[in-house]
């Protein structure tokens, strides 16, 4: 069996706004140790399940990113693009990069929308 | 209270905390409020999916096993109608996250371990799971490594989740799809003489349920496996 052309392609769209995510490493295993958190999970992480089962089960879900679609994809995006990070990391920003290798989101506009994001966080 | 005694009482009751926004927590938030304000899913449905991830666990699979332990005749309406065993536990199969949402895996099988016979689940093809019985699957569940190696070198694989079993038991692979989903009833070890539905409960842990460990007295906890990365992960 061969790698799809799907598989290689999702990985060789560049994605410099999740690149920078990945450079800064936050990940949970690092921010807990840090501050003596024991959740093995970050909190974050059922509200990403959250919103692959909305996907999932919503009308144009499978249009924009159909169920298998998205694991095939994150399990080569994890594998490749985002192998330093840890799950559920890397399921969060293959989530991400698929959309936006589809167009569904735009790269500057999540950039944009980080930054608010941010900002409101820390206000 | 005196600031002292306030701050004292604070130091032992409050427990630590991430004091600091990191990138993944601003990357899910702008993800999920971009899809909402696209119309790909709505804030609702979010919120509601995102309850159904926090409340379910393997509790309903642990006590399905239990009470079939305990009475023959549940066992046979579990082998026979595990939609109906199911639901006396709490998990409804065509509607399983309890708000609307039908659900397309209705073809549930509880698999019977027997003296010469063990089960084990995977999904080949992504991580199809029992969710409403058995929670979210664990890590490990997911790596294309565990799903490909499982299939192929079952013993082995198992072995190194600490479970060794003997040449004259059999393994038998099970693997999900969206259609077909699995939980393996293990057999009743020894030393539980006595013992009531939420003691058996205890013991019965997700990984007995997956097919990953057997079920024994004094064990609660699930095995802690590293996962391992694939070396091909596209091919399977």
């Amino acid at each position: 069996m061969t790698e799809s052309n799907g598989a290689r392609s999702i990985k060789q769209v560049k994605i410099p706004a999740l690149e920078s995510v990945v450079e800064r490493n936050q990940v949970w295993g690092r921010m807990a140790a840090k501050y003596g958190v024991q959740n093995p999970l970050p909190p974050w992480k059922s509200s990403l399940d959250g919103i692959c089962d909305a996907l999932d089960e919503s009308g144009c879900g499978s249009e924009v990113l159909g169920f298998v679609d998205r694991r095939n994809e994150e399990d080569t995006l994890s594998a490749t693009v985002y192998s330093t990070l840890p799950y559920p990391e890397n399921q969060l920003v293959s989530l991400a990069h698929s959309l936006i290798a589809r167009g569904v989101v735009d790269e500057k506009e999540l950039r944009e929308r980080m930054a608010v994001v941010r900002a409101r966080l820390e206000a | 209270m005196s600031e002292h005694d306030h701050d004292h009482e604070h130091t032992r009751t409050v427990a630590p905390m991430v004091d600091e926004i990191t990138d993944f927590e601003v990357l899910e938030i702008a993800l999920r409020e971009l899809c909402i304000e696209k119309g790909i899913f709505t804030a609702e449905d979010h919120r509601r999916f995102t309850e159904f991830a926090e409340h379910i666990g393997p509790t309903p699979g642990a006590h399905l096993v239990a009470r079939a332990w305990l009475d023959p005749e549940f066992k046979k309406l579990a082998l026979a109608d595990p939609l109906a065993a199911s639901k006396e536990v709490g998990v409804d199969w065509l509607e399983p996250t309890g708000f609307g949402t039908p659900s397309d895996f209705v073809a549930f099988h509880i698999l019977e371990d027997t003296p010469t016979l063990h089960h084990v689940i995977v999904c080949a093809l992504c991580s199809c799971y029992p969710r409403p019985i058995l929670g979210n699957s664990p890590e490990w569940y997911r790596t294309p490594n565990y799903r490909r190696r499982l299939v192929r070198w079952p013993r082995q694989v198992l072995a190194e989740f600490g479970l060794y079993l003997p040449d004259d038991v059999a393994i038998r692979v099970e693997d999900s799809n969206q259609k077909h989903r699995f939980m393996v009833l293990p057999l009743r070890p020894e030393g539980t003489d006595g013992w009531s539905e939420d003691q058996l409960a205890e013991i019965i842990t997700r990984d007995c349920l997956v097919g990953v460990a057997l079920p024994k007295a004094g064990v609660t906890t699930n095995v802690i496996t590293d996962t391992r990365p694939a070396l091909h992960p596209e091919v399977y």
